[in-house]
């Protein structure tokens, strides 16, 4: 082997042309380019160069050389191409002025021919030629095995080449005139680069050649079949030399695989598509639900409330001492959020629901007996029935009574279970225990609502007074609480806006409320304007009756417009409208009447306090249910007037029969000519409105009758309460006798009455506070005649009676 | 909130209810009536029953989502109201 050790020549860099020239034999041409690309092609052939491309200028390489002179020089498996990199500037620089200058260019551009033809253009114009030259002769010759090595050659070639592409970008200088020198560039075609030769493996049937490779192929089938058992043919084994393989072992990182699975639902899908429309919104939902809890909290309250169970009795300090107290301990934020979650309005909400359920739970059996709905029977035996009293909410006013009518007992011969009250429950709670039932009034719209109204009637006896709104479907806590410290004596529901609710109260003054909101603050009120107090227009003495009235404006074109009718005793009957305030008309003015030919004793007195005021205080009043101008009023002095809108002044007819301050007056619902009266003086009255002199008259007890009321479903039956019982009367069945009577609990009397709408239930106000809501069983089934007859039927025989 | 707390105490003293919990979504009780392993049992398998029933109704209508559930026993009832940071639970024996 001969070994020449061979010191690359400086202008050398890495071609492995230069640095072989010395070495290779064989073809030392006269051109140089051909040199360059000669001892490429030598190296391809000879497969044994012994260094390659990177080797760098600088370095000694050894070259390992056998007997033939054959380069044998191994060659190392890895290159780095950081030699080239940085051996070439140098070189490239000087090589541009050297006389090998064309050599490089020429094995450039050979090597752009072969490797980077877009790179042409550059080098086109000087090379081309001999380029082309070149890579001809090459080719030609050793196209084969240099398509061998041309690979190998590529890539490190490509690495020099690019560098040196990027060399030679940079001039020696560039002067200005270069910059503005036009330049001229040619663009030429090419010659046809061939990067990529596949010959086809099969030809044409119709082509000159087929016939020739049908041929060969026949001959080559023919050769195969006589292959076997041919004596031309030997198949001998023999052994190769397997090369030396050698391992290589690479250790990579360890790929750490996850397993994530997602059950996709339909409502995920939803989400996701719904995401992107939600991301907007601000995601302050603690923020904000605290912000507007404590806004609701600061709001304030319109009275103190000795127990604090008002509906908004958090005020803001509390709710920050709460707070701050709570921020003060160790898991800040997980309190915060729970504190958080508990203010939170759907908490609140929730609270809500979850209370009316468990109501539904305990009450189910008396609720559905009130909705008239089967009851769920429960396993284990029912509980006992609570003692709920239904309150009733008519205006009782207490010194006006109407006589009540004389209740007679009934024995029941209509069935052989008598008709009978059964109790269902009652409204009551801690707030309203010891106050009196003064009124109650369902709601226009929700047939579940009830507003009670507390207070008591005698002026000795003002305790604080309370208005709240019940839900049948809790009866355990009321849903709105409006405290007063006046007592109320009239809450009646607006028709036309069902959520205003006017409570009026016993010095005088109307507030009104809007129960939709949770505030206690009344929305309008009528002793909250100074002016009002001082009016004339302001009551002087307690509202005994509230109502609202849809008033036909009839010609001025106005459709029904709501205004709201108050009785006074001072004697007024007032309407009010509300537009900015609360706007106060009188429509009467009750003056006492003089004593007419049927003088009544009560009326003497009273002329002698004619002094004191000539207005006779009114107790109660009530519309026409069709014709909404007039109304009948009553008084203190037993009378009752009937009165039209149109007239402030005069009465229409005065109707003379009770001895005692009426308290209420009830149209039929059905009979539109007859109503009901109940007095102080014991007695219930019916009249018709022809007459004067009541119609019918009952004095069942020696106790005062608060209340009556007329049965939404029958025409005949009315219920009235007087101060121990509560009497149902069917005037179809007996005129002297009550259908049914309950008797109240010692101590308790009982002070309203209010028929549930749909139902047959009962709903009795007592003194203590509660409403117990009564169920009417087996009442005699009304007649299906027609209803207003039913009365005339009555009237007709019974017309002879005395009043 | 002393509404809030007026209400959960006014919900506690209701007739048969056997208890009361506020718990959040993770579990923590944030108040109960009940002693915490109780507790932490109920939070826990109603939890999952809730999320089974949400997505039961959702998978129905993806519009529709549940309010309120209420599982009835022989021995008592377990009324929930679930929402995504908390659960309200009371349980109830209706027939006391």
């Amino acid at each position: 082997m001969l070994l020449r050790t061979i010191t690359s020549q400086p202008k050398s860099i890495s071609f492995p042309g230069k640095v072989k020239a010395t070495q290779t034999r064989g073809y030392f041409g006269a051109n140089q380019s051909r040199m360059a690309v000669s001892r490429t092609a030598m190296i391809l052939p000879d497969m044994k160069s012994a260094e390659k491309l990177n080797s760098p200028t600088s370095r000694t390489v050894t070259q390992v050389f056998d007997a033939n002179g054959v380069d044998v020089t191994p060659r190392p498996l890895y290159r780095s191409d950081t030699h080239v990199g940085t051996a070439k500037p140098s070189k490239l620089l000087t090589s541009q002025e050297g006389s090998r200058g064309s050599d490089y260019i020429s094995s450039y551009s050979f090597y752009q021919n072969t490797l980077n033809p877009s790179m042409l253009g550059q080098f086109t114009r000087s090379v081309l030629g001999s380029s082309t030259v070149s890579k001809s002769s090459v080719s030609t010759t050793e196209s084969i095995t240099e398509d061998l090595e041309e690979p190998s050659y590529k890539w490190e070639r490509l690495a020099s080449f690019t560098d040196l592409r990027v060399l030679r970008t940079i001039p020696g200088k560039i002067l200005k005139e270069d910059l503005e020198k036009t330049i001229e560039i040619i663009l030429t075609e090419t010659e046809t680069l061939r990067l990529f030769d596949l010959p086809t493996v099969m030809l044409s049937v119709e082509s000159e050649e087929a016939e020739k490779v049908s041929q060969r192929n026949k001959n080559y089938e023919i050769l195969c079949r006589n292959r076997l058992g041919n004596d031309l043919y030997v198949e001998r084994m023999m052994q190769t030399i397997n090369g030396a393989p050698k391992n290589k072992d690479v250790q990579c990182d360890r790929i750490i695989k996850e397993d994530k699975g997602i059950m996709s639902t339909a409502w995920d899908l939803y989400d996701s598509l719904n995401a992107l429309e939600l991301s907007s919104l601000p995601a302050k939902w603690p923020a904000a639900d605290s912000r507007s809890r404590t806004n609701v909290a600061a709001k304030p309250r319109e009275q103190r409330a000795p127990g604090s169970t008002t509906e908004k009795n958090s005020e803001a300090s509390s709710l920050m001492d709460i707070e701050n107290v709570i921020l003060a301990r160790i898991h800040d934020d997980e309190e915060d959020r729970s504190e958080a979650i508990l203010k939170s309005d759907k908490f609140h909400q929730d609270l809500f629901f979850m209370e009316r359920v468990l109501m539904e739970n305990i009450f189910q059996p008396k609720l559905a007996a009130y909705r008239q709905l089967p009851v769920l029977k429960e396993p284990e035996p029912e509980e006992p029935k609570e003692f709920l009293q239904g309150k009733k909410v008519e205006e009782v006013e207490e010194e006006v009574k109407k006589e009540e009518e004389e209740e007679i007992e009934i024995s029941a011969e209509q069935s052989t279970i008598p008709a009978n009250l059964e109790r269902l429950w009652s409204f009551s709670c801690d707030l309203t225990k010891g106050l009196n039932v003064s009124s109650l009034a369902w709601n226009k719209i929700n047939s579940d609502l009830l507003v009670v109204g507390y207070g008591h009637f005698g002026f000795k006896e003002q305790k604080r007074g309370l208005a709240c709104c019940w839900s049948i479907k809790n009866p355990t806590w009321p849903e709105r609480i409006y405290q007063s410290p006046y007592g109320v004596t009239a809450v009646d529901f607006s028709i036309g806006s069902p959520n205003l609710l006017a409570v009026g109260y016993h010095n005088g003054t109307i507030a009104i409320y809007n129960v939709q909101s949770n505030s206690n603050v009344p929305v309008l009120d009528s002793s909250a304007f100074p002016l009002f107090s001082e009016s004339p227009q302001k009551h002087l003495g307690p509202v005994w009756q509230l109502q609202w009235i849809e008033q036909d404006r009839g010609t001025t074109g106005d459709d029904k417009r709501e205004i709201l009718v108050s009785i006074s005793a001072d004697g007024r009957i007032s309407k009010w409208v509300i537009r900015k305030g609360l706007d106060c008309h009188d429509l009467m003015r009750l003056k006492r009447t003089a004593a007419s030919s049927n003088k009544k004793g009560g009326e003497k007195e009273k002329k002698g306090e004619a002094l004191i005021s000539r207005q006779a205080p009114g107790m109660c009043f009530a519309f026409h249910p069709k014709d909404t101008n007039i109304y009948l009023a009553g008084t203190e002095e037993g009378h009752i007037h009937k009165c039209s809108c149109s007239y402030n002044e005069q009465y229409l007819d005065t109707y003379r029969g009770h001895k005692g301050p009426v308290y209420r007056i009830a149209w039929n619902p059905f009979c539109h000519d007859v109503f009901l009266s109940c007095s102080a003086d014991w007695g219930v009255a019916i009249w018709q409105q022809e007459t004067l002199k009541p119609f019918l008259s009952f004095y069942p007890t020696t106790y005062v009758v608060y209340d009556v009321a007329w049965s939404p479903k029958s025409s005949y039956i009315f219920a009235a309460a007087n101060e121990s019982r509560v009497e149902i009367w069917d005037l179809y069945i007996s005129t002297l006798d009550p259908l049914i009577v309950n008797v109240a609990n010692p101590g308790i009397k009982f002070t309203t009455v209010l028929f549930a709408k749909q139902t047959d239930c009962l709903l009795v106000g007592d003194s203590d506070g509660q409403v117990a809501v009564y169920e009417l069983r087996n009442m005699p089934t009304a007649l299906d005649s027609g209803r207003g007859d039913i009365i005339d039927t009555l009237l007709g025989p019974k017309s002879h009676q005395p009043g | 909130m002393a509404e809030v707390e007026e209400t959960l105490k006014r919900i506690q003293t209701h007739k048969g209810v056997i208890g009361t919990m506020v718990v959040n979504a993770e579990g923590i009780p944030i108040r109960t009536t009940l002693d915490n392993s109780t507790t932490v049992q109920y939070a826990g398998l109603l939890h999952q029953l809730t999320m089974k029933a949400r997505s039961t109704v959702r998978d129905i209508d993806p519009q529709n989502d549940l309010t309120f559930l209420r599982i009835r026993s022989k021995k008592h009832e377990i009324m929930v109201a679930p929402d995504k940071e908390y659960l309200l639970i009371v349980i109830q024996n209706p027939c006391e």
